[in-house]
């Protein structure tokens, strides 16, 4: 019987799971480090929310790369320091990191919903949700399409 | 010198011992409509899925229920609705609304039943069951569309908590 084919104009070809989780703790390190910098310039509920996220992606790390060494592999070390995407100099700048932070560990993990494996698919999908959640606090909106790069 | 109908077509062959497939290479056009793939009827679910979203937002706002805030949901629903539709090309004779959408749509939004009253809990509840319905299909299609279901049911949850969950 013929089929009719999916249509998909930005066909995504399923990507090996290894790269896609490294890539998901690489991330999740970054995060850790930048709301190092971002929680100094935080203060009251808003620092406790940082500390908070902070823990959660230590919490990520520490799956990932109990993951990556289930695989065989060995996990990818995080970096001694990171360079911001902008200076860091008060509350609000704090903010916007966290959100970049953010939206970086959910587009890592959007990744990993591109991997031919189900269960890691699902994983990837359920564990981005946390981050876009968290972004849009830091942010103080919601967006549409959380993780991908959609032209507005 | 023989001439022959296209109607005539398929009785030649089958006297023949033929089908008009062994001819042709491509698909078969006197097979009938070909079968929609699985990602197309999923994708349809969805979309219908959505459209009911939308109609449950429609009547939040239209009874006022915190008009304000539930309009940038809405905003959003509708980015995903167009995102979605982007996706679905569908061959002739073939409508958006056909096929076994209907059947397989998530329970959580049965198209065209909207409540006459909408709390900000029943708002609550589907985008929960969306997102875990878009989870449960996200499995089973191809990458690109799967990215997408999951950046929905990304968005979804970030709505719940928007709601108050």
């Amino acid at each position: 019987m013929t089929r009719v084919m999916a249509i998909s104009a930005s066909a995504v070809r399923a990507v090996p799971a290894l790269p896609a989780l490294q890539a998901a703790l690489a991330a999740e390190d970054a995060a850790i480090f930048g709301y190092g910098v971002a929680g100094a310039h935080l203060s009251g509920s808003r620092k406790a929310a940082a500390e908070q996220d902070w823990t959660e992606h230590n919490e990520a790390r520490d799956r990932l790369t109990a993951m990556i060494s289930a695989l065989g592999a060995t996990p990818v070390a995080a970096q001694a320091f990171y360079r911001l995407p902008f200076e860091v100099t008060d509350a609000a700048s704090a903010a916007k990191l966290a959100a970049y932070l953010e939206e970086g560990v959910t587009r890592a993990y959007l990744g990993l919903v591109a991997v031919s494996d189900r269960r890691l698919r699902a994983f990837g999908a359920l564990a981005m949700q946390g981050p876009a959640e968290r972004a849009a606090f830091w942010r103080g909106t919601t967006e549409a399409f959380p993780g991908l790069d959609v032209p507005g | 010198m023989l001439t022959a109908s296209a109607a005539a077509l398929p009785a030649l062959l089958a006297t023949a011992g033929c089908r008009s497939s062994d001819l042709f290479a491509g698909p078969d056009p006197l097979a009938g409509r070909p079968a929609l793939s699985h990602d197309v009827i999923t994708l349809q679910a969805v979309i219908a899925a959505e459209q009911a979203m939308i109609k449950l937002y429609q009547a939040a706002v239209g009874g006022r229920l915190g008009a304000d805030g539930l309009a940038g949901l809405l905003a959003e629903h509708r980015q995903h609705l167009g995102r979605l539709q982007a996706r679905l090309v569908l061959p002739p004779g073939f409508s958006a609304a056909s096929g076994s959408a209907s059947q397989s749509a998530s329970p959580s939004a049965s198209p065209g039943v909207v409540p006459a009253r909408v709390t900000t809990g029943r708002l609550r509840a589907a985008e929960q069951a969306s997102a875990a319905d878009l989870l449960r299909r996200l499995v089973t299609v191809q990458p690109a569309l799967a990215q997408l279901f999951a950046s929905i049911a990304a968005s979804d949850a970030t709505h719940v908590v928007a709601l108050g969950g």
